[in-house]
């Protein structure tokens, strides 16, 4: 069971679960960047939420499939066709060998989940199939999918299912995330922390799956530059000297040298997958303890579709 | 007590404990690990950072967990009896940065060698990138900050010097550290037991190599 690469993309790779419990090893955490949609297409197609699908990053992949097959695709916003027509978002779509799917260019969101029935083979390293392109590991060898790639799959059950209207997360270019003060937060000037939580920030060109760079106004922190390194963890907002904040994603390393001065809240995390250069984004400044509620809260919300969403959200 | 042993929550699901060195950090991350209680421990130079899982611990529990271990206090880690040599080819394409860097410190290559391969080191944390290791202990001659431009890619098994310390890249990665040199020894395999050759607490000894001795 196997399906072609015909064009790779801007930045395909296969992902699945992170990797907790390896940071003091260097190990980021890794995995899809937006779960949830990860998870979601993974149900359409009967698979386990974590099993290894494609995470296509805003301009998608061409595949021509060489067996039967059933996928789905969620996540951001795009127009994909099979054999020229085309195919819908949140839907379990049955393929015949040789239908050629173009999954083309997210238009809101950045990024789209490609699940097959039964996954994507892919390596497993240090405890998940998840590529890190960084370090070249994990994956289809540990690097974004090429032209002529063949990918391999086991044959899944598939089943023929959408995703409820209610449970398809909404997209936009204007973000809002859920934030917590971090260790150097007083490191800022008083101003500074009134624009940190009160700009509307815009993602930069320098947006990926190890972070994204924020521009506005730049932010006055009192560091030497010199911290010690210390624990950084996707979604924290660090200040480098230059003030422009640098939000870590999913492939962030493991310490870093720069003021720490927020922490995205886990509730919001999953967000950080689909925002792309040129989108806004807002810094919600919430006590730690809300964002706990919160986070239950959505919890709450999510268990009905998809019963595992506490281990997703993690 | 000072403010440096304030616990710090620094998120809904971190918490950041301070520490006064990184062997007080690596012994309580150490501590801390053998609960069970933690999806990540990350022992950094001074400070160890923790995240839980707000399901199964809420803060207040996590707070408790953390302030009975700092009660019965921090067994800073001890150094492990294992010493690793560490072949080096230094200067050279290897090592890029070693020419200019001997004419900064006023050295010749062959005193920094010297200096470099003198004496035996700590690994005081790993982290940053898999496998990357902090290894302390540097010479006071040779302490020099991280370059203000870093570099897109290192190579793996590059060897750098800043801010005290010597750092070893386990697999390629961006860098900002003074390249003197390029260790053939293996840091990283996937399939081992142990990935990582190195581990905090380690002990290190660097040897230099030629390149007639890269492959071997």
């Amino acid at each position: 069971m196997s399906i072609a690469v015909l064009k790779p993309g801007l930045q395909t790779t296969i992902q699945s679960r992170p990797r907790v419990g390896m940071r003091h090893l260097g190990v980021p955490a890794g995995g899809a960047a937006d779960p949830l949609s990860l998870a979601l297409a993974n149900r359409l197609v009967g698979n386990a939420w974590d099993e290894a699908a494609l995470e296509a990053t805003l301009l998608g992949p061409t595949l021509r499939f060489d067996s039967p097959c059933t996928f789905a695709l969620a996540g951001a916003h795009a127009t994909p066709t099979l054999n020229g027509k085309e195919v819908f978002m949140h839907r379990a779509v049955a393929a015949a060998a040789g239908d050629e799917l173009v999954i083309g260019s997210a238009t809101v969101g950045a990024r789209v989940y490609v699940a097959v029935g039964g996954g994507f083979g892919a390596d497993d390293v240090l405890g998940s199939t998840s590529t890190n392109l960084q370090a070249g590991f994990g994956g289809l060898e540990g690097r974004a999918l090429a032209a002529g790639d063949e990918l391999h799959f086991a044959a899944g059950p598939g089943r023929e299912c959408e995703t409820p209207e209610e449970f398809r997360p909404p997209m936009s270019s204007s973000w809002a995330v859920r934030v917590c003060a971090s260790v150097e937060t007083e490191q800022l000037a008083a101003t500074s922390r009134e624009q940190l939580f009160g700009t509307n920030w815009t993602i930069s060109r320098r947006a990926d799956r190890m972070g994204l760079q924020l521009d506005g106004p730049g932010l006055n922190v009192s560091s030497d530059g010199r911290m010690p390194s210390a624990g950084v963890f996707p979604g924290t907002v660090q200040c480098p000297e230059d003030g422009a904040p640098y939000l870590l994603s999913v492939d962030a390393g493991t310490v870093g040298g720069y003021p720490r001065i927020a922490q995205v809240a886990r509730v919001d995390r999953h967000l950080l997958g689909q925002l792309r250069p040129g989108d806004h984004l807002r810094l919600l400044l919430r006590d730690p303890d809300e964002a706990v509620e919160a986070l239950h809260a959505k919890f709450d919300y999510w268990r009905a579709w998809l019963p595992e969403v506490e281990e997703i959200l993690l | 007590m000072g403010w440096r042993f304030v616990l710090r929550r620094c998120g809904d699901d971190l918490f950041s404990i301070p520490v006064s060195s990184p062997v007080e950090a690596q012994g309580l991350a150490e501590q801390l690990r053998a609960s069970g209680d933690w999806l990540d421990v990350v022992p950094g130079i001074d400070s160890v950072v923790v995240r839980f899982d707000a399901t199964r611990l809420d803060a207040a529990g996590a707070q408790r967990v953390i302030e009975a271990s700092l009660k019965a206090g921090i067994e800073p880690l001890r150094g492990c009896d294992e010493l690793i040599e560490i072949p080096v080819v230094y200067g050279g394409e290897f090592g890029p940065d070693l020419e200019n860097l001997c004419n900064d410190i006023g050295m010749t290559p062959a005193e920094f060698i010297a200096l470099h391969t003198g004496k035996e080191y700590t690994v005081d944390m790993v982290g940053f990138t898999p496998g990357f290791a902090f290894i302390g202990g540097l010479d006071k001659r040779l302490r020099i900050p991280r370059r203000a431009e870093p570099r897109l890619r290192v190579e793996a098994g590059s060897v750098g010097i800043a801010d005290g310390r010597t750092g070893l890249y386990a697999m390629a990665s961006p860098g900002g550290w003074t390249l003197v040199g390029r260790t053939p020894h293996r840091l990283f395999d996937a399939s081992a037991e142990t990935p990582f050759a190195l581990r905090a607490g380690m002990r290190v000894r660097f040897r230099a190599i030629d390149t007639s001795e890269w492959g071997e």
